[in-house]
C-alpha cells in the first residue's frame, strides 16, 4: 500500500479524513511517529503546516531563507531575557535547516530525569534500543575526516593542546560535501532530514501526508481525543483558506515545544489539570566566539558543525564548532563603519565556535496570543547561570589561543571587542556579568509539556501519553523534563519512537 | 464684558497657536516630505523607508576600507525591500517601527552640529555615523538592541551582495557530483555575475 503526499494546489475546498492515527507536525518527532505507526499497519494522516522544499527552494541568501523557512520569518525572540529562537515551518521541520547533530543524552542526565520526575523507564539502557533504531535508519555516523575542513580541525588541535577530550560530531548525513550550508538547506541532499527519510518511508507504508495544513484545535469527546481540525494555508504567506477535519482513534501532537502547548491552550486548555502546559520552557542558550588566525582557514568549507567536546558537560556546557551563512555570522561581529569592514575582511581567516549551556534554573513560559498563532515566549536567564556562559566563552577562547589564534571576539558587553591574549580573557572568568550582557541564541527548546510520573506534576507520562486525555499523545521535545545537556534531536526521535510503540499497543 | 486682560490673552493664544502651527508643520515636513526617490522600483519599502535604509547602510558600511563595496553600492535598500515582502505582517510592522524610530529620533535627540535636528536620512554621513554610534554604545540595553537590530538588517543585505561575498572568498560554490566539495569549485552562478 502506498500513501499520498498532498500539497496546497491539491486541495479543492473543505475536507474530512479518517484514520487510525493523526500526527500533527512532520519534524523529527512527528516523522518518526508517522513512519513507525504506518509500518505497524495503522492508517496514518500526517499534517504539516509548511510546504515541502526541494534544493531549488533553498535560498542561499540567509535573510530570505530564514523568512521563508522559519516561523515569524526567523525573527522570533523571547521576552524577559531577549534571545532569538527559531522554529522551522516546512515538511521535515527543523531537521531540514539544522546542522544534523546527533547525540545520545548522557546517562547521568537521564538518571537525573528519572530521579527528579518519577520516571522508571527512561534510563539510558531503556532508551538505547530506540536510539539504535533511529540511528540505523538515518545512517548516523561521525563526521568523516575528508569533510572536516580547517575550521573543525583547528578546534581539535586546540583541545588536544590543552588535554581536553574532543571528537567528530555524529550526524544524520550520507555523502556530505562539506559545503557548510546546513542552515539554509542541504543543496547536496546529503543531510538525511525527515522530509527525505521518515516521511517517504511513512508514505511507502501507506500514510497520507497533508502539507500546508495548519491544525487549530484538538477535537475531544468526553475525555477522549477523537481528531483535529484546522485550515489549509497558502505556502510561505500563511493565508488561511478551506477547512479540514481529521477524525482518528489516536492523536499524536508533535508540533514542537513552542507550538504544541499553544494548540492545547487553544483547544480549551486541554490536558492541563497539572497546570504544566506551557510552563517550564527551557533552552540551551548558546554563545559563540569568532577567533581569527594569521593564515587562511577557508571557513566556508567543511561540515557545518563537525567537532565537539563533552569535557565540561557536567559543569553545564558543551562545546562545538560552527559555521553559518556569512551574513548571519557578520551580524554577531561588533562595531560599525570601517572597524566592522576590517573584521569582515578577516572572515576567511576566522573560525566560529560555540557553546550551549545546560541552564535548568532559567525557565519561561509559552502562551497563545489572542490574535494570530504565534506563541508569546517569556524566558529569563537565571542570574546564577550567567557564569555558565561566561566560563564557556573563556574555555572557547582558551582553545582558540591554544590552536594559534591571534585574537578572539567574544561578543559580550563589558568585555573588549577583541581579546589578544589569554591574560586579557581573564575578564570572562572574573567579571560579574548580567544576563543582558551576552549575545545568546536559543534553538534547543524543551519541557513545555513535560513528562512526569505524577499526573499532578506533568502533562504526559514517559511513554508520551497525556495524563488527562485518553488517546492523546505528545512526541516532541516538549516532553523532556529538563535540559538534555546535549543536542536534542536524536533523543526527541528516540522518545517519539517509543511513543509510537505505545500508541500502536493501545490501538 | 471682556476682561481687561483680554487683548493680552488673545495675543498669547495667537502667538502660542502660531508657534504650535509652525512646530507641527516643521514636524510634518521633517517626517513626511523631501525624501530622495528610490534608485529601483520597490515592492514594500516606502520612499522614506528606502531613504532611511540607504543612509543607515552608508553609515554602517562607508566607502573604502578593507572591503571595497560601500553600503550604497551593495544595494541594501533593494535587498531589504525584497526581504520585507517575505515577512509576516506582524514582523514587518515591527521592522517598520524600528526604521521609523531611528529615522526620527534625531529630531528630538540631535546628531552633532547645529544642523543636527534633522531626520536621520537628511543628516550628513558623519552625523549619521555619530548618531548610530550613540545607539551602539548606549548604556541602555534597549537602545543597543535597536542598533543591533538595524545593523543586523543592513549587514544581512551587505553580505548577500555577490561582489562582497566574492571579495571575501565566501561566495557559495557549485555542488557537482561526487566527493568532497573542492575549494576550487566554481562559484554558484547566482553569485558569479560581475558588477554590483
Amino acid at each position: 500500500m502506498s500513501g499520498a503526499l498532498r500539497v496546497f494546489a491539491d486541495y479543492r475546498g473543505d475536507s474530512v479524513e479518517e484514520a487510525d492515527v493523526v500526527v500533527v507536525g512532520s519534524g523529527p518527532g512527528g516523522g518518526v511517529a508517522a513512519k513507525e505507526l504506518a509500518e505497524s499497519g495503522h492508517s496514518v494522516v500526517l499534517l504539516e503546516e509548511g510546504p515541502p522544499l526541494t534544493p531549488d527552494d533553498f535560498e542561499l541568501d540567509s535573510a530570505i531563507s530564514m523568512a521563508r523557512t522559519m516561523r515569524e520569518s526567523g525573527l522570533r525572540t523571547t521576552l524577559g531575557t531577549v534571545m532569538p529562537t527559531m522554529q522551522a515551518i516546512c515538511l521535515g521541520g527543523g531537521s531540514v535547516v539544522n546542522s544534523a547533530i546527533c547525540v545520545r543524552t548522557p546517562e547521568f542526565v537521564l538518571d537525573e530525569w528519572c530521579e527528579r520526575y518519577g520516571l522508571r523507564h527512561t534510563t539510558r539502557a531503556d532508551l538505547d534500543p530506540h536510539y539504535d533504531a533511529v540511528g540505523e535508519f538515518l545512517g548516523i555516523a561521525p563526521t568523516p575526516e575528508a569533510v572536516l575542513g580547517r575550521r573543525n580541525t583547528l578546534f581539535r588541535e586546540g583541545c588536544d593542546a590543552l588535554g581536553y577530550a574532543s571528537e567528530p560530531i555524529q550526524r544524520n548525513v550520507r555523502g556530505c560535501r562539506g559545503s557548510g550550508e546546513c542552515f539554509t538547506g542541504c543543496r547536496a541532499r546529503a543531510k538525511q532530514s525527515v522530509d527525505i527519510t521518515y516521511v517517504p518511508a511513512a508514505l511507502r507504508a501507506g500514510a497520507r501526508v497533508l502539507t500546508s495544513a495548519r491544525v487549530e484545535q484538538v477535537i475531544v469527546a468526553g475525555r477522549r481525543a477523537v481528531g483535529v481540525r484546522g485550515r489549509f494555508v497558502t505556502p510561505f504567506t500563511g493565508r488561511v483558506t478551506a477547512s479540514f477535519e481529521v477524525r482518528a482513534r489516536a492523536v499524536v501532537l508533535a508540533a514542537g515545544c513552542m507550538a504544541t502547548p499553544v494548540l492545547l491552550q487553544k483547544s480549551g486548555d486541554l490536558a492541563n489539570r497539572s497546570r504544566q502546559v506551557g510552563e517550564n520552557l527551557r533552552f540551551h542558550p548558546g554563545v559563540a566566539i569568532t577567533a581569527f588566525f594569521d593564515d587562511e582557514v577557508d571557513p566556508s568549507f567543511g561540515a557545518t558543525q563537525g567537532y565537539q567536546s563533552f569535557q565540561f558537560l557536567r559543569e553545564g556546557y558543551k562545546l562545538e564548532t560552527l559555521w553559518a551563512p556569512p551574513a548571519v555570522l557578520a551580524v554577531r561581529m561588533p562595531g560599525s563603519g570601517h572597524a566592522l569592514k576590517n573584521r569582515l575582511a578577516r572572515l576567511p581567516r576566522s573560525v566560529v565556535w560555540d557553546a550551549i549551556g545546560s541552564c535548568n534554573r532559567s525557565v519561561g513560559t509559552v502562551r497563545s496570543r489572542r490574535w494570530g498563532d504565534s506563541p508569546r515566549l517569556s524566558w529569563r536567564l537565571h542570574r546564577s547561570e550567567v557564569s555558565i556562559l561566561s566560563r564557556a566563552l573563556y574555555t572557547l577562547t582558551e582553545i582558540a589561543f591554544a590552536a594559534g589564534a591571534r585574537g578572539v571576539m567574544a561578543g559580550v558587553q563589558g568585555v573588549p571587542e577583541e581579546i589578544h591574549s589569554l591574560d586579557a580573557a581573564q575578564v570572562l572568568r572574573n567579571k560579574d556579568f548580567n544576563s543582558g550582557d551576552f549575545g545568546t541564541g536559543g534553538n534547543h527548546a524543551f519541557c513545555t509539556t513535560r513528562m512526569h510520573g505524577d499526573p499532578a506534576r506533568g502533562v504526559v507520562d514517559e511513554f508520551g501519553r497525556c495524563h488527562d486525555v485518553e488517546n492523546l499523545y505528545i512526541a516532541d521535545t516538549g516532553v523532556f523534563p529538563r535540559c538534555p545537556s546535549v543536542n536534542p534531536m536524536w533523543t526527541g526521535m528516540a522518545l517519539a519512537h517509543r511513543t509510537a510503540a505505545s500508541v500502536s499497543d493501545a490501538l | 464684558m471682556p476682561s481687561r486682560r483680554y487683548p493680552t490673552r488673545v495675543l498669547n493664544e495667537t502667538v502660542g497657536g502660531g508657534f504650535a502651527l509652525v512646530l507641527s508643520t516643521w514636524v510634518l515636513v521633517r517626517v513626511f516630505w523631501g525624501h530622495a526617490p528610490p534608485v529601483a522600483p520597490l515592492l514594500s519599502l516606502s520612499r522614506r523607508e528606502a531613504a532611511f535604509v540607504r543612509a543607515a547602510a552608508a553609515a554602517i558600511f562607508p566607502a573604502g576600507g578593507a572591503v571595497s563595496p560601500s553600503g550604497g553600492e551593495a544595494r541594501i535598500a533593494v535587498h531589504t525591500d525584497r526581504w520585507l515582502v517575505q515577512l509576516e505582517p506582524r514582523v514587518r510592522l515591527l521592522v517598520r517601527l524600528l526604521f521609523f524610530l531611528v529615522e526620527h529620533a534625531t529630531l528630538f535627540f540631535p546628531a552633532p552640529g547645529l544642523d543636527g535636528f534633522r531626520r536621520f536620512s537628511s543628516l550628513r554621513l558623519d552625523q549619521c555615523e555619530a548618531a548610530l554610534e550613540g545607539w551602539r554604545i548606549s548604556r541602555l540595553a534597549p537602545r543597543r538592541l535597536v542598533f543591533q537590530g538595524l545593523r543586523a538588517i543592513v549587514t544581512m543585505g551587505y553580505l548577500s551582495h555577490p561582489p562582497v561575498l566574492r571579495e571575501l572568498g565566501l561566495a557559495p560554490r557549485v555542488i557537482g557530483p561526487g566527493g568532497a566539495l573542492a575549494n576550487e569549485a566554481p562559484i554558484d552562478p547566482r553569485y558569479a555575475e560581475t558588477g554590483p
